[in-house]
């Protein structure tokens, strides 16, 4: 106690008395009141002419300057006109022009869902299939599709993205992620043999926006996924007619006593409009491929690959309803043409492949005939890059580079990009 | 043998310094006695300056020192880190500035000289190589058109963007697209671009020592020092490839345009000094194969835009804004292409470093090319050197 001086002593036995707290915070009622510095000065009680009925009382409004003898004039309060945006507040929730009684449940690219996949799955009324399709799986093994010395160039970009891109000695998730996914497009695009006549464009952040009825819930798929890559025709079908007819007898998999809403964002304020992100007369209109990127440098901030699959998995799906009302109109029925949207979800070391097809827009009972969905999870592109290299007892264990690389998850990115157009 | 021994006996009182010398130039003569017609072999230790002296001499032998170390560094890494790492003021040059006149000023602190137009196109190719495929310019116009509408008008946006965002939320995203797209296209008539390496906004960093100045005020008034300069370039997107351009005009092309000079000190720019880390980067570190530049792109900010000059009647300003912009990103780019390939200021070029710039405001676009010819631009370098390192640059349009 001695190290205290006089006021911090005082501060110190009694909190209160400088008008802090006991943990050192201002008290509750200074939130309330304002803090005793910053309060305006209260204006002087009016003149005692002003209490007299029947008096008009003579002010030095009109001489624009103080006058003994004259009372103090009262104005009108002034109401500037506008407030600025700093001090708007918004209007009530009921009052919004969109508020609907109806609670929407939106999903948006930051929603993590509890039952992962399964939950996906049947908020979108889909069969889930293990594994790339036959179709793609053939272009990622066909020579002709190859690039010349694809694994020096994968390896190339690797190293570029984790070690070469930055000064620092080892770059952070933040700025690997994205520049591994754009080498890694830009060598697809401008190394591939394969001829292209269908056009592809990318596009890194649009907004997409659909809702489809599930039982008597509403659901909507809303915000930006990503990078997204339109094609100027649309994916051919996948999966044939009679196994398209075959998921009929397909039970989609509760998760009772879990609600299929969990979380998603429940609103009662949105739009029920379907939104591309485009406008018509789009060179590119149909969805190809979308690339969702985990970059966060935290561990806890990064979706787990269930929820990022979960993630995938909706997007596509709205993607491709929201394409298949544009082409066949807003009514519930069985496709004769399936819709295909890919999508590859990354967070720069572990990549998930996913390929959709959508044969339904009658979501809203769980009988009938089900969308398919082909899911190639945990795909490692190398199983962890040394960015300096392991020295033990002055011998170097482990050089500068990756270690456990596989270039099988290389080339069905590759499949991915070339479908369709091959 | 006798007077071998007198000598012994009378070197042996100074000092033992002299005994080891004494000692070999005793055994020297033994040695060589057959073929006395072979040089004069020195009898006594080079005469050198002192090490430590506070003299110019010392001090020019301990530069000599450090520039030895440098040399004889094993590997480029170890060169760039001795030659950055003593940290000491330096100016900051920002290559997208307001300064008026700027493009002057970069001339003179990079010796480069400026060409408008665009550089004498190469000698023709040999007939026996195969014709290269016609240049389809329909499907280019018709991708940077796509480039345009896309972020212009289908792109339906989720917010609308605030006027003074509207060229980085727009003409950004548009130049990736425009540059991914055209290079996808020609990678057909050009196999170096098929292999080419696309970065989006990676630093460019660049360090150099360019002429002297008398140090004004403080513990070391009076003397003189070398004036250090310092470039942090965020290209919005650049090429690399693995093979190196070819040349425009030959390594010693005497241009007979001249260099401008500046008489005032380069704090009339305005130009502020800083100490901080000095860095040499071309975007990708020394190991990628891809270190040689091919083309960079550069947006300018809404600071500079076209209107804003207009108004502050400064509309000559204008093509000096694109120009600064060229040459000092350019001159770091390709500076540092050529550290990383192991020249430096002592260690002049020997083939000429090549290299393109666009630049751009979202609208209007210039084209830039840059060859250097020289790194010695220290004042101990400069003093016989008759190279320039040349731009060579067109109008906005």
């Amino acid at each position: 106690m001695a190290l205290a001086s006089g006021s911090a002593r005082l501060a110190l036995a009694r909190p209160g008395r400088l008008g802090l707290g006991s943990c050192g915070a201002p008290r509750r009622g200074a939130y309330e009141w304002g803090v005793r510095s910053t309060r305006k000065p209260e204006p002087p009680p009016p003149d005692r002419v002003y209490e007299i009925p029947g008096l008009e009382p003579i002010t030095y409004a009109g001489k624009m300057h103080f006058m003994p003898g004259l009372a103090r004039p009262v104005f009108p309060p002034w109401d500037p006109g506008w407030t600025p945006p700093k001090f708007r507040r918004l209007p009530p929730l009921h009052e919004h022009p969109l508020y609907k009684d109806q609670a929407c449940y939106v999903f948006h690219q930051r929603c993590r869902l509890l039952e992962g996949v399964k939950q996906a799955l049947w908020l979108t009324k889909t069969k889930l299939i293990e594994g790339l399709p036959e179709k793609v799986l053939s272009l990622a093994d066909d020579p002709r599709n190859h690039i010349e010395n694809q694994d020096e160039c994968v390896l190339n970009v690797i190293f570029h993205a984790r070690l070469w891109h930055s000064t620092e000695d080892i770059p952070k998730r933040e700025t690997y992620c994205p520049v591994i996914v754009d080498s890694l497009i830009q060598l697809c695009k401008s190394r591939s043999q394969a001829s292209f006549s269908g056009q592809t464009d990318l596009c890194p952040n649009n907004t997409l926006s659909t809702t489809w009825n599930r039982g008597s819930t509403l659901i909507q798929v809303h915000g930006s996924s990503g990078a997204q890559l339109n094609a100027k025709d649309p994916l051919p079908p996948i999966a044939s007619r009679e196994e398209v007819e075959a998921t009929k007898n397909h039970v989609l998999e509760t998760f009772y006593p879990i609600s299929p809403t969990v979380g998603l964002q429940e609103c009662n304020v949105y739009d029920v409009n379907d939104d591309t992100g485009f406008r018509e007369g789009y060179p590119y209109p149909y969805p190809h491929t979308l690339y969702l990127l985990e970059s966060a440098n935290l561990r806890p901030h990064r979706f787990q690959p269930d929820q990022l699959r979960a993630k995938m998995i909706l997007f596509a799906f709205g993607n491709a309803l929201a394409q298949a009302r544009l082409l066949y109109g807003n009514d519930t029925k069985v496709l004769e043409q399936p819709v295909v949207v890919q999508s590859v979800g990354t967070d720069g070391r572990v990549f998930q492949f996913l390929v959709l097809q959508l044969n339904t827009t009658d979501l809203a009972s769980d009988e009938g005939v089900k969308n398919l969905v082909w899911l190639d999870s945990d795909q490692l592109l190398y199983a962890h890059f040394w960015c300096l290299p392991v020295v033990r007892r002055k011998a170097v264990v482990e050089p500068v580079g990756p270690t456990g690389f596989q270039p099988e998850t290389f080339r069905k990115f590759l499949a991915l990009y070339l479908h369709g157009a091959v | 043998m006798a007077a071998a021994r007198c000598w012994r006996l009378v070197l042996r009182g100074p000092g033992l310094s002299l005994h080891t010398a004494a000692g070999a130039a005793v055994t020297a003569p033994e040695v060589t006695g057959p073929d006395v017609a072979a040089a004069p072999v020195a009898r006594y230790p080079p005469l050198v300056a002192s090490l430590t002296a506070d003299s110019k001499a010392a001090r020019q032998r301990r530069v000599e020192r450090w520039q030895a170390t440098v040399h004889a560094a094993k590997s480029v890494d170890e060169k760039l880190r001795i030659l950055t790492k003593m940290q000491f003021m330096k100016y900051v040059v920002y290559p997208q500035t307001f300064a008026l006149n700027a493009d002057r000023w970069y001339q003179s602190f990079t010796k480069t000289v400026f060409l408008s137009g665009l550089p004498p196109p190469p000698p023709p190719a040999k007939p026996d190589t195969e014709p290269a495929p016609a240049l389809d310019v329909a499907a280019l116009r018709a991708a940077a058109c796509d480039c345009l509408l896309q972020e212009h008008f289908f792109l339906r946006r989720k917010k609308r963007v605030p006027l003074y965002l509207e060229r980085e939320a727009i003409a950004s995203p548009f130049l990736d697209q425009l540059v991914a797209s055209l290079t996808g296209l020609l990678s057909a008539r050009n196999p170096a671009l098929a292999a080419a390496a696309l970065d989006c906004k990676r630093p460019v960093h660049f360090y150099w020592l360019r002429g002297e100045e008398i140090i004004p005020r403080g513990h070391r008034k009076g003397r003189v020092d070398a004036l250090r300069y310092q470039i942090n370039d965020k290209p919005h997107n650049q090429i690399r490839i693995s093979k190196q351009l070819p040349e425009f005009v030959p390594l010693d092309y005497s241009v007979p345009v001249e260099v401008p000079v500046m008489n005032c000190k380069p704090d009339k720019l305005p130009l502020f000094k800083r100490q901080y880390e000095n860095t040499i980067f071309i975007g990708t570190k020394t190991a990628d194969p891809h270190c040689y530049g091919h083309t960079q792109f550069h947006l300018l900010p809404d600071k500079l835009k076209r209107e804003r000059l207009l108004k502050q009647n400064c509309a000559n300003q204008i093509e000096v804004v694109f120009r600064a912009n060229a040459i000092a990103s350019l001159f770091a780019w390709t500076g540092a292409q050529a550290m990383y390939q192991g020249f430096w200021s002592e260690a002049d070029v020997t083939r000429p470093f090549v290299s393109q710039g666009v630049i751009t405001d979202g609208k209007y676009f210039s084209f830039f090319c840059y060859q250097l010819n020289t790194l010695a631009l220290t004042a101990q370098a400069d003093q016989n050197n008759p190279r320039k390192n040349i731009c060579w640059g067109t109008q906005n349009a």
